[in-house]
């Protein structure tokens, strides 16, 4: 038997029984579980079996069920019917802790700590050091950089949470699970706002603990990580469990015939066509997270943005598009030098700006569907003094067929959609707006692959249309098969231009690290 | 019946069947109230006190529906009961000073309008909290208009201003026909026009408000002005009702307004709220202390109970949130 090894303080876990579970038998146990939004059926009943020691990775479209099950199994919601046995022990997992005592956590899809306290108390939120009734701030922070080392986070304990990136904080909410005393961890797209880097560490932390005999449910989008890590494979469609294989029985292919019940011949749909007048063209561009970038963006062309996260990809597109003061350079629009000062002037050139981060800058979350699709473009929906309600409709109800976002009704709350099809909203602002440039910014996080091919030929759309884009992502695959040009992006500054499929990913990658 | 119809042929509507839904219990409420208190008490039918009862509640209702547009924006305007006081004041100093009533009435609500464009100026340029700013704003604004009246109160002799509060028209009273004048423009706006989706959009996520275009401190201002306006109308009309200015009228009747508005179903954490709403809010409280009055109930305890009401209310609206999860 492989002991636990101390990181953090790891309690000791036990069966109710006292014993560990052997490797290779189950230690989670699914009967007829099943969850209703209402009238929403997000799981319908699903039997499943969890191994003690093994990787189990669970695929599926956006609202397949995926995070509703993840939530299940760690207390956060309710379910409406069905048995969990946990060790052989039917357990009710009713709330956070009692999953939490049980050694259950889960890094969820949407990181959900205190953006205003520090990275260590984040980790050890609800769990504090105390001394006499007083917190030993710390002892806590020296902790938590010590986990942090040692998982090979390269990541200061003491920052304020809000000041990290995305990917950043998702990486500290796994250094705050992998430390909880856990037996069995599950991540929700751990990898959605990570760099190759970033998941290269979270990949080795996933081997160290399940070496170490916990058991890992990885869910994602990226059938690569899951032939890379996973021992079996769950799919789930339109939340009914469809199969599990074990991963040497299986393949791409047969995976995703199962996710959608279609086969996709082509994911990363790219048309070439020629390039037409400069639409937008920098010149040394400075501005707070970035220095000196000189680019153009011609009509019916992609032009990809890659660098690690942090690189200053995003703060560009910010700066770009009025968000931030620019502290020098100039920005030609169709070969007119123009001040672009506020989000409204980016607008009426005709920039678009789906920014990364959906629940910070591209939702408004308790907000109906419709409005928040509708929210670029109200001033277009005006006739005199109202908005034409027909229009509004129109547009909302266009939007969410065009790009499949499930959904029952475009009155539904913004926050009642999966996260794809948050994302998908977001994008779907947009498409209405008219714009001649558009920035899509991390466009495909979590989505799935019907989705994503669907989004790809989108571009190819708006291309057509005479439309130029602007690709960030921090996923290399995606840039490096859809951009006509690829500039990679270091510590704020340009490093290095590419034109179509001339550089390697290596060569693309060492640029990016610096190496 | 026939609303049923049209829902289930549009598919499931679930948000807007609710606030409907949520507006007939509130007007359900507010119906029972009135034959409860037709068959405990003789008096509260009679034309008399069915005026009374809506001139009390129609300035708590301008209050709450202006008050309404500032926390849809996550904010809040403690200071509508002192611009309230503190107009009253403002009028009748003018009209004393031989000013033309309509001009008197027009730099009255352009008081209002400048103390609204302050407290965003604060929030917008100075990145004071709502909270503090028209906290502020309400201590300074009873100062400021005790020093202009010395502690004591102007009276108005114009007759034409102070017959205009007790008059009717149609047979009901001119005070509740305001109210209507407020409320239609302010339902266009909230719930028909672009502004008003922008309120809600900048009380769920000003960033993301702001990075579809939306011109967020333009917003700000927009809802604080408008709020301090409508609290400069009502000055107005207590000044015409009572016939005097005094700084020091009006006392909590922001909490009456930010309780009638969270009554009519708006959330204190923004992006949530009508105008029907708080209208229907106000003149829940006012049926209360209405009643409680004719049935000779303690003003104390009329305090305890609105109390527990709003509690109730606001309960109930909150389960029927979660249970839409
Ligand atoms: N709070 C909620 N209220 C109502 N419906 C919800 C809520 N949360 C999720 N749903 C619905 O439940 C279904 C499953 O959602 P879930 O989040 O589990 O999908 P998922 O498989 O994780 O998708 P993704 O890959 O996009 O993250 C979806 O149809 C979604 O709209
Ligand atoms: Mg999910």
């Amino acid at each position: 038997m492989i002991g636990l090894q101390e990181v953090g303080h790891r309690h000791e876990q036990r069966t109710p029984a006292g014993h560990p579970v052997p490797k290779g038998e189950p230690i989670l146990e699914l009967y007829s579980l099943r969850k209703n939004y209402g009238a929403v059926e997000a799981l319908k009943p699903a039997t499943m079996t969890f191994l003690s020691g093994e990787v189990h990775a669970i695929v599926g479209e956006n609202g397949a069920g995926k995070s509703t099950l993840i939530k299940l199994l760690t207390g956060v919601i309710a379910r409406t019917s069905g048995d969990v046995l946990w060790c052989g022990e039917p357990v009710q997992l009713a709330t956070p802790n009692e999953a939490i005592s049980r050694g259950i956590n889960a890094v969820h899809q949407e990181v959900v700590l205190c953006p205003h306290l520090s990275v260590a108390a984040n980790m050890f939120l609800g769990d504090e050091m105390n001394r006499r009734g007083l917190m030993r701030k710390r002892a806590m922070t020296d902790a938590a950089q010590g986990v942090l080392d040692d998982l090979g986070f390269n990541l200061p304990a003491g920052a304020v949470l809000g000041s990290l990136t995305i990917g950043q904080q998702q990486l500290v909410a796994t250094a705050r699970a992998a430390m909880r005393g856990t037996q069995f961890l599950i991540f929700d797209e751990p990898t959605a706002y990570l760099t190759r880097q970033e998941s290269e560490q979270l990949f080795r932390l996933i081997r160290r603990l399940q070496s170490e005999g916990v058991t890992i449910v990885y869910i994602s989008h990226r059938l690569e990580e899951v032939f890379e890590l996973a021992d079996r494979v769950s799919v789930l469609r339109d939340g009914t469990h469809v199969g599990t294989r074990a991963i040497g029985e299986t393949n791409e292919a047969e995976l995703i015939a199962l996710m959608i019940n279609r086969t996709i011949e082509q994911i990363y749909h790219k048309e070439h066509f020629t390039a037409g007048e400069t639409l937008v063209e920098t010149r040394g561009l400075t501005g707070p997270g970035f220095a000196d970038v000189s680019l153009t963006v011609r009509a019916g062309e992609i032009v990809g943005l890659y660098g690690l996260i942090g690189a200053g990809r995003s703060e560009f597109a910010l700066g770009l598009y009025g968000r931030h003061r620019l502290s020098a350079g100039e920005v030609f629009w169709q070969g007119r030098k123009v001040e672009i000062d506020s989000e409204r002037k980016a607008m009426e050139l005709g920039i678009a700006l789906a920014p990364e981060s959906r629940r910070d800058q591209g939702l408004c979350l308790n907000l109906p569907i419709g409005l928040n699709i509708n929210l670029p473009v109200f001033r277009k929906l005006t006739r005199g003094l109202t908005i034409n309600r027909a229009e509004e409709a129109a547009n909302a109800d266009r939007q969410i067929r065009d790009l499949k976002i499930k959904t029952p009704s475009r009155r539904v709350l913004a926050s009642a959609m999966s996260g794809g099809n948050q994302q998908k909203i977001v994008i779907g602002k947009w498409l209405s707006h008219g714009a001649k440039l558009f920035i899509f910014d991390e466009p495909t996080v979590g989505v799935d692959v019907g989705t994503k091919a669907e989004i790809y030929r989108l571009f190819a759309r708006l291309l057509e249309k005479g439309a130029g884009i602007i690709l960030i992502s921090s996923y290399l695959p995606e840039v490096y098969e859809l951009s006509d040009r690829l500039h990679v992006f270091r510590q704020g500054r340009l490093v290095g231009s590419h034109g179509y499929h001339t550089a390697s990913h290596e060569e693309v990658l060492a640029q990016a690290i610096g190496a | 019946m026939s609303v049923e119809t049209v829902e289930s042929s549009t598919g499931p509507t679930p948000r807007k069947g609710i606030s409907i839904l949520f507006g007939l219990t509130l007007l359900g409420l507010l119906l029972f109230l009135w034959l409860l208190l037709g068959f405990a008490t003789n008096s509260f039918w009679t034309p008399n006190n069915i005026s009374n009862l809506l001139r009390q509640g129609a300035m708590t209702a301008i209050l709450a529906v202006g008050q309404t547009f500032v926390i849809i924006t996550a904010g809040i305007d403690l200071s509508v009961g002192a611009v309230v006081g503190f107009t009253s004041v403002i009028v009748a100093w003018l009209l004393a000073a031989g000013v033309p009533l309509w001009l008197a009435l027009i730099a009255t609500l352009a008081i209002g309008v400048l103390i609204g464009a302050f407290h965003a100026f604060g929030i917008v340029r100075m990145g004071l909290p709502p909270f503090i700013i028209t906290l502020a704003t309400l201590t300074s604004l009873r100062g400021i208009g005790l020093l202009i009246t010395n502690g004591s109160t102007i009276s108005i002799t114009n007759e034409a201003f102070t017959n205009f509060s007790r008059a009717d028209f149609l047979g009901v009273p001119s005070l509740f026909w305001m109210v209507i004048v407020v409320a239609v423009p302010a339902y266009v706006f909230l719930h028909l026009s672009r502004f008003g989706r922008y309120l809600f959009a900048v009380g769920s996520n000003s960033e993301a408000a702001r990075l579809s275009g939306v011109n967020v401190n333009r917003t700000i201002y927009l809802a604080y002005i408008l709020s301090s306006t409508c609290a400069a109308f009502v000055g107005l009309l207590l000044a015409s009702r009572i016939g005097i200015g005094n700084a020091t009228q009006a006392e909590g009747w922001e909490l009456q307004a930010i309780a009638s508005s969270v009554i009519g179903g708006t959330s204190l954490f923004g992006a949530v709220g009508s105008v029907h709403g708080p209208l229907l809010g106000a003149f829940i409280l006012a049926t209360i202390n209405n009643g409680a009055n004719l049935m000779n109930v303690n003003s104390f305890w009329q305090r305890i109970i609105t109390g527990l009401l709003i509690i109730v209310i606001v309960y109930f609206d909150q389960l029927r949130r979660r249970g839409e999860r």
